[in-house]
């Protein structure tokens, strides 16, 4: 696959071009190409194994050899280590370059192993390629061939074959230079060098899918693909993943209309190639046996039992309609639908039905206003050189992964200045120019202080030296990015929004960068899946045609909706693919809610927690069997394409609403996926221009742009919950590895949940006298105790407690409580 | 060739009589004669008919899953699939082995690339033609029938019309080839152990005689100028 060898490399093009000479041809490079990518641009392929356009070039399997002659004679030189200079004479074809590419080739083959009937990469190989195009066909090596363990796995999902390594530095490269998780390495010399983890260390990183797909041989493979399928039994479409919502280009490839792997497709926007393990893994969740196959219905004894689509439908919409007053239903999720879903959805609850309680947002978001209506940045925008970036989230690691992969570079390269506002440290680790943790509650007040320039003393532990340099670059005149997600699910969305309004008081062209893990939460909340707003963002004051019964007043969000389930003004609940038992933030809250609850509907895709309480289950087609589109965090549009069939009955969930409306005696007015489109592009400001079949196959993806000129009005006061006696406040974040669907449902992601344990900062770890591990007693302010192993956690501030959300072992949902500003707590050795 | 020197080829074979052989059950049988010409005609030695999956000499089976035979078949009739081999109780050597494995007969068209593109002459033809399955399951043959039984002969399955002998010359010939494609490559082609049954000889691809005549001079000179590599 050359799924990640984007020879484009960005170089500025306005720069005056190098004249220079190739294979006779007089050409034109720009200033400072690599003579590889020069030629690669002008249709000449130099061999390689080692360069990669994504990363330094090293120059170490010396197969990018080719004759240059730069005035001194001709000689032998490595394209991927030269820039083009000018009048330079290059040949790739000379006699000279053939021998030594058959001189490199042989010696590579000497250790390689010729297995490649039983390599992975065998079919889809560089080495196998070049070894036909460049080599020399024959060896002179008789001698047995160096000899190792065959495959040794190096983490739970990379087997490294040693015998099968050229020593190319790639995968090593990308740990260190990429992804900042120098795992792997060469050890020992000479005939005897090898790549290898550290003694006791496996290569756990989020990223290590990434070096399977780099390496040039089958030196690493991925314990998830292995055997499954070879390269030319692959089909292959492009498409977007829907992991999270950086939205990383991916293709996916089945067989035997399975899937069987996804590789990261190179788009200069968004991924850059790279994938994290769960954007890369995480399809093996389609071909879960938990796959919803037929619709379900609750029989009068109480019992799941299948049903035809015609009855499942009829009994949702009559609950619907039964429910009489449309404020007495709640909708829930939305997130992993397809642009086209959301919006079909949106118009049957909301223009039909006249229900405005729906949130696509578990209370794990931000108000759709500022989301919708802050001047947004791109992520290039970002992680311009010299700019800077403020990190008002949680650690990008965790929750967008190649997002993180792309400021770090930014960070490391491009001389970026990140001041992390985050509640702990994050994965950036000394990168970062300004360190500013705050306890949870008193980030607005911390944003409020650097916009007046009160950086003299320490706040709130935060010592001055931090806060001067992060008030100097607020000021400095560099461009200025605010990344800004729920950092602390423990701590409420006001309190980061008042942080927001300080920030840009500071500076007035501070531009935002939404950091809201969910799938296609941006696209949910463009297409109006969010109270109080219509497609685009539009008020519920504006008339849509085919939106008559639009809701006159604003709805609940889902912490009102489970609230007002609780007291009873709610009883039908909706989910669109949401699981509030397990993903809500106030796990007791929506388990009180679904205690009285009178009717749910789910339209999902797995049995969860939810969707086994719900009394008619519709089966959706998941990722990578329906065709849509996707919108990322910075408002890009890019391409969901089906490649297999849904499992059983499921069906794409706007088929779904066609078929409820019209059950209900409606029509929405579409009939195909074009149709919808059609109708977005008339009904949401910004998609007017689009160019859905073209647009959307371009390399980047079209840009919605809001058309608003609103912008929000922030406000700055938040509660300041004064500390009380308990002390400790709490910090609740996600990991990458957590309990939900797409991971709990792929076989090879599931052992890697980890237990919640506690962390508390190294001072009042040791002040409480604890050791690691030790059991602790934790008391929630006005709420129960909790016996929790505890650790001590250096990237938190002094007063804070942090646990994971949604892991094993513990459940962090019973910690937390909808609508307090922060939660406090009380620790104790057990 | 001429116009008359056609029909003197067709009047030739005229008298030649019918070399067609008649089976029991056959057009005679029906017409009432004995059936003393119950009888195949000998095959060539090279034919090809259905395949078997060979097991080396200590049973290990030789298949590895790479499914080579299923991406060169021109009809598309093989179907593999590979899997990690059971540490435990491995199926065939190495990290591989085939855990499906089927031919639909419906579509073969014994053209032996399959043979031919195997790394580990796991799959070879007998001279086997006479299968008159009667519907599809039987005409797609799993694993479990194509593989050699523990004495090393092909399995005889119900609809398959067996002879003393038939079975004869089933692990296949190869072409020694060069890896490069040169015309003049003499190789030693040899066939790994395998239960005992069916095994000989591999061919050259071509005599000396040939491969001298085939040869061309320039081809040399090449190869010198390219520092002798072979």
């Amino acid at each position: 696959m050359t799924a990640t060898e984007n020879p484009e490399s960005p170089a500025p093009e306005a720069e005056p071009g190098v004249p220079f000479t190739l294979n006779g041809s007089e050409l034109t490079a720009k200033a400072g190409e690599l003579l590889i990518d020069a030629a690669q641009r002008h249709g000449v392929h130099i061999p390689h194994f080692c360069y990669h356009p994504r990363m330094t070039p090293v120059g170490m399997c010396r197969m990018c050899l080719v004759e240059v002659d730069t005035g001194r004679g001709p000689a032998l030189q490595p394209s991927c280590m030269l820039s083009v200079t000018p009048n330079m004479k290059v040949n790739t074809e000379s006699e000279p370059t053939t021998r030594a590419q058959d001189g490199v080739l042989e010696l590579l083959l000497i250790n390689h192993p010729l297995d490649c009937p039983v390599c992975d990469k065998g079919g889809e190989c560089p080495l196998q390629d070049n070894a036909y195009a460049f080599g020399p066909g024959e060896s002179r090596f008789v001698e047995e061939k160096r000899h190792y363990e065959k495959p040794i796995p190096i983490s739970d999902l990379v087997l490294l074959d040693r015998e099968r390594c050229i020593l190319c530095d790639r995968c090593t490269r990308f740990a260190s230079e990429v992804a900042g998780d120098p795992l792997i390495h060469f050890i020992d010399r000479g005939a005897q060098t090898q790549v290898n983890t550290f003694p006791e260390h496996e290569f756990s990183s989020y990223f290590s899918g990434n070096t399977v797909q780099i390496c040039p041989v089958g030196a690493l493979t991925a314990q998830p693909y292995r055997f499954a399928a070879r390269p030319w039994d692959l089909a292959e479409v492009e498409s977007t993943s829907m992991v999270d919502s950086t939205g990383a280009r991916v293709a996916v490839q089945s067989s035997q209309d399975r899937l069987v792997r996804i590789q990261g497709v190179d788009s200069d926007a968004t991924n850059w190639g790279w994938l994290s393990d769960k954007e890369r893994f995480a399809y093996e969740a389609t071909d879960s046996t938990e796959r919803l196959t037929q619709p379900l219905m609750r029989n009068d004894a109480g019992e799941l039992v299948s049903t035809r689509w015609n009855g499942a439908i009829k009994r949702a919409v009559a609950a619907l309609t039964d429910a009489a007053d449309p404020r007495r239903i709640g909708v829930l999720g939305g997130a992993r639908l397809t642009l086209e879903s959301q919006y079909a959805w949106a118009k049957l609850l909301k223009g039909l039905g006249a229900v405005d309680n729906i949130d696509a947002q578990l209370g794990d978001g931000l108000p759709a206003d500022i989301v919708l209506g802050l001047p947004r940045a791109t992520i290039a925008e970002a992680c311009e050189p010299g700019g800077v970036v403020v990190l008002l989230g949680a650690d990008p690691k965790e929750e967008l992964p190649t997002l993180y992969l792309r400021l770090r570079h930014a960070v490391q390269f491009d001389g970026v200045a990140l001041i992390e506002m985050s509640p702990r440290a994050t994965s950036f680790g000394d990168s970062v120019a300004a360190r500013l943790n705050p306890l949870p509650g008193a980030v607005g007040h911390l944003a409020a202080a650097l916009a007046e320039g009160m950086v003299g003393t320490s706040i709130g532990g935060i010592a001055p030296a931090q806060l001067s340099t992060a008030h100097r670059l607020l000021g400095s005149g560099r461009p200025v990015t605010v990344i800004v997600g729920r950092g602390n699910l423990a701590e409420s969305p006001e309190i980061v929004v008042s942080a927001l309004a300080a920030l840009r008081r500071a500076n007035p062209d501070v531009r935002f960068l939404s950091a809201l893990r969910r799938g296609n939460v941006h696209g949910a909340l463009e297409m109006g899946l969010t109270p109080g707003f219509l497609p685009g963002g539009q008020g519920l004051d504006v008339e849509l045609p085919g939106w008559e019964m639009a809701p006159q007043s604003r709805g609940l969000d889902a912490t009102g909706i489970l609230k007002s389930a609780v007291n009873g003004t709610l009883d039908t609940l909706v989910l669109l693919g949401a699981d509030p038992l397990e993903d809500f933030a106030d796990g007791t809250l929506a388990a009180a809610a679904f205690e009285r609850l009178g009717t749910v509907i789910s339209v999902d895709t797995f049995m969860t927690a939810s969707t086994s309480a719900a009394d008619v289950i519709l089966p959706a087609a998941m990722f990578g069997e329906a065709d849509g589109t996707f919108m990322n965090l910075e408002g890009r549009l890019s391409p969901v394409r089906a490649k297999v069939t849904a499992p059983g009955q499921g069906r794409p969930d706007w088929m779904i609403a066609t078929d409820m409306a019209a059950a209900a005696g409606g029509d929405l007015g579409f009939t195909t996926l074009h149709d919808v489109r059609a109708e977005i592009a008339a009904r949401v400001p910004g998609f007017a221009d689009i160019d859905w079949a073209s647009d959307l196959g371009a390399e980047d993806g079209p840009l919605v742009r809001p058309l608003r000129t609103w912008t929000v009005s922030l406000s700055e006061t938040a509660p300041i919950p004064p500390a009380d006696d308990y002390g400790l406040r709490l910090v609740v974040d996600r990991k990458l590895w957590d309990n939900g669907t797409m991971v709990t449902e792929s076989g090879s992601l599931r052992p890697l949940i980890g237990d919640a344990v506690l962390g508390l900062s190294p001072a009042d770890f040791s002040r409480l006298g604890l050791s690691s591990g030790d059991d602790v007693d934790v008391t929630i302010a006005g709420g129960e105790t909790h016996t929790v192993a505890a650790v001590s956690d250096n990237r938190l501030p002094v007063g804070a407690a942090h646990i994971p959300f949604a892991l094993n072992s513990v459940r962090a949902q019973s910690f937390l409580s909808a609508g307090e500003p922060v939660i406090e707590l009380r620790v104790r050795p057990s | 060739m001429g116009y008359f020197e056609g029909f003197a080829v067709t009047l030739k074979k005229w008298g030649e009589g019918v070399t067609t052989k008649e089976y029991r059950g056959g057009r005679t049988d029906r017409k009432g004669h004995i059936s003393d010409k119950d009888q195949k005609s000998p095959k060539p030695e090279r034919l090809h008919g259905r395949h078997v999956l060979n097991r080396y000499e200590d049973g290990m089976e030789k298949c590895i899953g790479c499914e080579l035979c299923a991406g060169v078949c021109p009809a598309r009739c093989i179907y593999v699939r590979g899997k990690d081999n059971p540490a435990d109780e491995p199926k065939s050597p190495g990290e591989r082995y085939g855990f499906v494995y089927e031919i639909n007969y419906l579509r073969c068209i014994h053209c032996d690339l399959c043979v031919e593109a195997c790394p580990t002459e796991a799959i070879t033809e007998t001279k086997l033609f006479e299968f008159s399955f009667t519907n599809r399951s039987d005409a797609i043959y799993t694993k479990d029938e194509l593989l050699v039984g523990d004495d090393g002969r092909p399995q005889n399955l119900p609809w398959e019309d067996w002879r003393e002998g038939d079975d004869r010359d089933t692990s296949g010939w190869m072409r020694a080839t060069s890896p490069s494609g040169r015309a003049s490559y003499l190789g030693t082609p040899s066939w790994s152990g395998e239960l005992g049954y069916g095994v000989r000889s591999g061919d050259l691809a071509q005599t000396a005689k040939d491969a001298s005549s085939t040869e061309r001079s320039s081809h040399d000179d090449d190869d010198d100028e390219h520092g002798g590599h072979h």
